[in-house]
């Protein structure tokens, strides 16, 4: 046994709070890995991503999902994708490379980002505060996932279903990202 | 008696009573009136005093382009100036005062400017309080500001709050007149998402205020169907009290909200928001401005504008007097007349300054004078009645005036568009280019007439549809009947002796545009500049066209010859507050924390803002009253045992691909292809013009895998240069980069101790001892059970130290448990400034010295620049004056009185030479208290350092005023040979 | 100001960061016998056109790419936005001939 363990803590201790209209809460039970394609490595990576997800390279701005850990796939930067999936452990990249095997870099990020799930049908109203995109559903559906700028912090906003949205920012700003939802929702209740 | 010329009708909510007061005074008006529609009801006539010659002054408008009625609203730190009665909805307790006069309003002691007012004219400040110069800041400038002038702000915090927000439309329609209600109805019932915004905080616009009718309804019935219309849609978003003040690039508009002015108390919630509008068609439908005719003495409290005389009847049921006396150059005009006639209101006269015949039947018993001339007028706080040019004096208690109207073109013109002249309305109309997107319907395009209006906002409806791919539906616009719009140009009356103004809000008159003329100041940009034209709050938006016109007159040249200013935004004015936002306070940026945050928190620790970040500055003990006193005891016990500091704040950088070790080699300017796995280096990055950029560690975890480091300062700035590099200069490599900064806890390990400590947590399967893990050693291993974490052997203090890295979500676990483990080895946490201390004793370089002027030449470390690679700025940094023999080196100073204090910033100075630019030699860029040596150090720049150790020079300090000798050592003030670091 | 992105489409310039001239991207050869004076060229000589100005941008708060933007100084508008990797890539196969195929 060693003399010392070491507990994990999540970005904003578990936060949850409904306003009228609106509910928001930390989610704490996904992982992500940042997936690249070797440069001319792309074919293996697709052939791959195919056999254990059961899934597809995304274009820009829509998600891939999964069944396969309820994994999503989305685009980050051009050749760059963020797999979203349930996961708690210590060793995300290891599970993901039991299915990818060589075929891309990976890099964990499952500790670089806070994320907030906004719900209710008052959040679009909520994030017309902050989020400078359009998030109409015409504009933006369900699926769709964009990275913008909201009060001088970059976030990936994803439009997880009906009234529901998922916020991905930087985890050390965690607490100054939370105040400007909760101000928001403040603001429009 | 209240509401002593209230009458009939309008559109009020006469079963709500609204008590207010004003000047102290209580009052009543109803829900539905705004403020100054509640003071005409009371008989309320005079509203304040003028800017400059303290004039009394009324009501002058119905709407937002009023120049006089500026009152002060609410009181405490809630106080707001040179707000507008004319569009302040009233509310119950509301508090107004007027402002711009000492004493009462009707007695104010400075209306004796007007017994001055020869002396007062055009750019009489700028020549006459000239000399001497320097009483300009004490004592004239003073005395005028206490004079003329505004409201009074508060002084105090402004307590409401702010926000912003953004929105998106296919559609924007500006104005939900009878234009823009019709714009919106064809964009809305076709299916196009828009959105419909009105000043106003009831739409219809001039419906409001009309008895014209629309498709057989009375226009305020028509425009209440229409709004109840648009608003079922679920594509259309109808916004009140909402005004678009700015066109900007790319279709995007700005918009002011007032959400909770109306109100008593905000609750807390935003007071106002400022809205972000991205959209795809605009369709200004802001209508028309009426503008005065010039006369004498024609600012008198009762003097107002034609529409607003009977907006004021029609809307709200408020009678500005009740002998009403008429003064217009068009037809419009005369439908005051008839609107009053039919409320009973005796209607004196009707002046029309044209030749000819009435153009509408004359209300009973009114005097006409067709080609009629109004020279002066009479009545000390309130106009008591006016004389022709024939010598006719007409007693009345209220003259509406009618120059007629200027289309309100400010936003077409946020964007270069240059409006042009129409002479058959005598008005300047939408011209050039409009910003991107931008139509212009109903009255703002020169459209005078309510069924022009109705088709026109219909018509650019369908064709913002068609643009945007939508199918128009068949409905057809509302009809209306044919009104008559005539009207002859004529601004201002020759014949009147006595002064006549122009711009009410700045007392600009039509004698002061002569002057600017005959002094020449004749183009428009001059003209306003030397009189204050159209500078004060209301923009001129009353002012401009007519002294345009004024000054045409005088050069002999049209009105388009002589041209107008430029609009910019705001088109009203939009408070500071609501500009800020948010961004107030700790709100102004977001802040970054560090993983070790709340536990430096608990400890007491000082935070300092390093960017975004809070870094923790030092840990106070009990009973350390100085922060010397802990930053000393952190050096020392770092250097005698261990130490433990957050390093989270560097920029960390994962870097993987097959050509990643030649990326590298190209990034920085030392060598690193050929680094081994599991080692790091230290590397210098340049700029292109061979400049130092940034430094900082690359550690090799695999063949194709790098972690890098950045300073703090320059995380951002690197990893977008790299991006460049990878983007722009060299797209072919396989390389990849993605930020690390977030995913780990990083926190340096140093001290002797360092080892011993590490050793105890990280677990027994990783060797980290000398020989497995030496000096410039990384690796992966596990912590406390199986963690993972990485390990970098690495070193800024001087001392045998480690990085440590876990997940960030184990890094409030880890300082708890590296200080509970270094309990026994007397551990210290320190913080930036203990950092800064013993990165000086080693004489490492950073912020200060990589300050974006100093090459790794000056640095000491030009050898490290390769010149058998390509890398950015290894070509320019061979420029012959960065190589020059008697450059600057990086050297350390300490004093030669060991107990003098060195300072930053300060210059070195030969011996003997006068402390001139012409002598120096350099500057001290770092300075520390060394508690390892016991006296002050410093890194410093000075020319041929390295080879001037022991030479004693001057430190001088002009701004401080201090001078110290220094002697000139190694940087490296503690254990020079670097055995520490390897021990 | 908005900027058309070819891969997101039209985002607030509130997302980029701005560097400057696109003749950035033509990086000269450090081995070329002028080689100080075609860097000196490339860094410090910029046109500094009265209408299209191609430039630079940098999606920081978005995907990341720079970008190739083409923008009349006197007008604001934007008539191209290109990535500036394809722009790069373009130039290397016209320099090398195949772009004439």
């Amino acid at each position: 046994m060693p003399d010392y363990t070491l507990t994990a803590n999540t970005p904003l201790n578990g936060f949850s709070r409904d306003f009228p209209g609106v509910s928001i809460n930390e989610v704490n039970d996904r992982a992500i890995v940042s997936i690249v394609a070797p440069r001319d490595g792309e074919k293996e990576l697709i052939k791959a991503l195919k056999k254990s997800y059961d899934i597809e390279l995304p274009n820009a701005g829509v998600l891939s999902v999964s069944a396969q850990d309820n994994a999503v796939l989305f685009c980050m930067a051009q050749d760059q994708y963020f797999l979203m999936f349930d996961y708690t452990g210590n060793t995300a990249t290891t599970v993901v490379h039991s299915y990818l095997n060589d075929t891309a870099y990976l890099t964990d990020q499952s500790d670089s980002y806070v994320m907030i799930r906004v719900s209710g049908a008052n959040s679009r109203c909520l994030l017309e505060r902050i989020c400078p995109l359009d998030i109409h559903p015409t504009a933006f559906p369900v699926r769709a996932v964009a990275r913008t700028i909201m009060e001088h912090l970059g976030t990936t906003i994803i439009h997880e279903g009906d009234d529901n949205f998922l916020l991905l920012s930087a985890r050390s700003s965690a607490y100054s990202f939370l105040e400007a939802i909760e101000t928001s929702a403040k603001n429009t209740s | 008696m209240s509401q002593i010329n209230r009458i009939d009708g309008g559109l009020l909510d006469r079963t709500q009573k609204l008590n207010f007061t004003f000047n102290g005074q209580t009052l009543e008006g109803f829900a539905g009136d705004t403020l100054a529609s509640a003071l005409l009801a009371n008989g309320h006539k005079m509203v304040g005093r003028s800017f400059k010659y303290h004039r009394p002054r009324g009501i002058f408008s119905a709407g937002s382009e009023e120049p006089n009625a500026l009152v002060q609203l609410r009181s405490g730190a809630y106080q707001e100036p040179n707000t507008r009665a004319t569009i302040t909805e009233l509310f119950q307790g509301l508090e107004a005062t007027s402002q711009n006069h000492r004493g009462s309003l009707k007695y104010d002691f400075m209306a004796v400017n007007d017994l001055f007012s020869s002396f007062l004219s055009a750019g009489f400040y700028y020549k006459t309080f000239m000399w001497p110069k320097a009483f300009w800041e004490k004592f004239y400038e003073p005395v005028i500001r206490a004079a003329a002038g505004l409201g009074r702000l508060s002084g105090q915090d402004d307590p409401d709050i702010y926000d912003k927000s953004f929105l998106h439309c296919d559609v924007l329609v500006v104005g939900a007149g009878p234009s823009g209600l019709s714009a919106a109805l064809s964009a809305g019932r076709a299916g196009a998402r828009v959105i419909l915004m009105d000043e106003d905080f009831r739409m219809g616009g001039r419906l409001n205020a009309e008895t014209l009718s629309v498709n057989d309804q009375s226009g305020y019935e028509w425009a209440t169907q229409a709004i109840a219309e648009l608003s079922a849609m679920d594509n259309v978003r109808l916004m009140t009290r909402t005004t678009a003040y700015g066109a900007y690039d790319h279709g995007i508009v700005g918009a002011l909200e007032r959400v909770t002015d109306h109100l008593v108390s905000s609750n807390n919630k935003p007071r106002q928001i400022l809205w972000r509008v991205y959209t795809k068609r605009t369709i200004l439908c802001a209508g028309s401005t009426e503008r005065p005719i010039a006369f004498g003495n024609n600012d008198r409290p009762g003097i107002m504008l034609a529409g607003a005389v009977r907006a004021y009847v029609n809307r709200w049921g408020a009678l500005p007097g009740k002998r009403v006396a008429v003064f217009t150059n068009n037809d419009d005009g005369w439908r005051t007349a008839t609107d009053l006639a039919v409320k009973g209101v005796e209607i004196t006269a009707v002046i029309d300054s044209r030749d000819g015949q009435p153009p509408v039947a004359v209300p009973n018993g009114a005097a006409v004078v067709m080609g009629g001339r109004i020279v002066d007028t009479q009545g000390r706080h309130g106009i008591k009645s006016i004389t022709l040019s024939n010598g006719q004096k007409i007693p009345t208690d209220c003259l509406a005036v009618s120059g007629g109207w200027s289309p309100n073109v400010q936003l077409t013109c946020h964007q270069r568009g240059r409006p042009t002249w129409r002479e058959d309305i005598a008005a300047f109309v939408p011209g050039g280019e409009l910003p991107l997107g931008m139509m212009v319907a109903g009255a703002a395009a020169g459209n005078l007439s309510l069924s022009s209006v109705l088709q026109d906002g219909h018509n650019l409806g369908n064709k913002a549809l068609s643009d945007l791919g939508f199918k128009p539906t068949t409905e057809t616009a509302a009809k209306s009947d044919e009104e008559t719009v005539g009207i002859s140009a004529f601004w201002h009356v020759k014949e009147s002796k006595a002064r006549a103004w122009l711009d009410l809000q700045n007392d600009v008159t039509v004698k002061d545009v002569k002057l600017s003329h005959q002094e020449g100041f004749r183009a428009v940009e001059h003209l306003k500049r030397y009189t204050t034209l159209g500078m004060a709050t209301d923009q001129g938006k009353t002012a401009n066209i007519p002294a345009l016109a004024v000054m045409a007159e005088c050069t002999g040249k049209s009105i388009p010859e002589t041209g107008t200013t430029i609009f910019r935004p705001p088109y009203t004015p939009v408070a500071i507050g609501a500009l800020a936002g948010r961004a107030r306070g700790k709100d102004f940026r977001p802040s970054r924390l560090t993983p070790s945050h709340s536990w430096a928190e608990e400890q007491g620790a000082v935070f300092v803002e390093a960017g975004m970040w809070y870094r923790a500055q030092w840990f106070p003990k009990a009973g350390e009253t100085h922060w010397r006193q802990s930053v000393d005891r952190e050096v020392t016990q770092t250097r005698a045992s261990v130490g433990v500091c957050d390093v989270t704040t560097l920029g960390k950088i994962d870097i993987q691909g097959k050509d990643a070790a030649e990326f590298l080699n190209k990034v920085y300017a030392n060598a690193f292809a050929k680094l081994p796995v599991g080692k790091v280096r230290y590397g210098i990055m340049l700029r292109e013009d061979g400049i130092m950029m940034d430094d900082g560690t690359s550690a090799r975890f695999a063949e194709n895998h790098f972690v890098m480091t950045t300073t703090t300062a320059n995380a951002v700035g690197v990893f977008r240069h790299m991006e460049f590099c990878r983007q722009c200069l060299w797209p072919n490599m396989d390389v990849h980069l993605i930020s690390s900064t977030e995913q780990y806890a990083q926190f340096a390990v140093a001290g002797p101790n360092a080892r011993k400590l590490l050793q105890k947590i990280v677990d027994r399967n990783h060797d980290i001892s000398n020989e497995a893990f030496p000096f410039m050693a990384c690796g992966e291993v596990t912590v406390c059970g199986g963690i993972p974490a990485r390990l970098f052997r690495i070193s800024f203090s001087g001392e045998l130290a480690y990085e440590i890295a876990v997940p960030t979500r184990y890094g409030d676990s880890l300082v708890r448990t590296l200080m509970a483990a270094g309990e026994e080895f007397d551990v210290t946490a320190y913080g930036t400034e203990a950092l800064g201390v013993m990165r000086i004793e080693k004489g490492h370089a950073a912020g200060n010295e990589l300050n974006g002027q100093t090459t790794a030449q000056d640095l000491g470390m030009g050898r490290m620049v390769s010149k058998k690679k390509d890398c950015i700025g290894n070509t320019l940094s061979e420029r012959e004056n960065l190589n020059r023999k008697d450059g600057l080196s990086l050297v350390g100073f300490r004093p030669v009185n060991r107990s003098d204090e060195l300072k930053a910033g300060s210059h070195f100075i030969a011996k003997g030479k006068s402390a001139e630019m012409v002598n120096d030699e350099g500057w001290m860029s770092s300075v520390a208290y060394s508690p390892s040596l016991g006296h002050s150090i410093g890194l410093g720049f000075i020319k041929q350092g390295s080879e001037r150790l022991g030479e004693i020079v001057r430190a001088t300090d002009p701004i401080r005023e201090g001078e110290i000798e220094v002697e000139i050592v190694s940087a490296h003030f503690i254990d020079p040979e670097g055995e520490r670091l390897r021990a | 100001m908005i900027i058309n992105h070819p891969l997101l489409g039209p985002r607030d310039a509130s997302e980029f960061v701005y560097k400057g001239d696109a003749s950035l991207i033509e990086r000269p050869d450090w081995q070329a016998d002028n080689a100080a004076e075609l860097f000196h060229d490339y860094l410090y000589l910029r046109d500094n056109p009265a209408g299209e100005h191609q430039e630079l941008w940098y999606h920081e708060q978005g995907d990341r790419s720079w970008l190739v933007v083409t923008r009349n100084t006197l007008t604001h508008d934007i008539t191209n936005v290109e990535l500036a990797r394809d722009a790069v890539l373009a130039k290397q196969a016209k320099k090398s001939g195949r772009g004439e195929k």
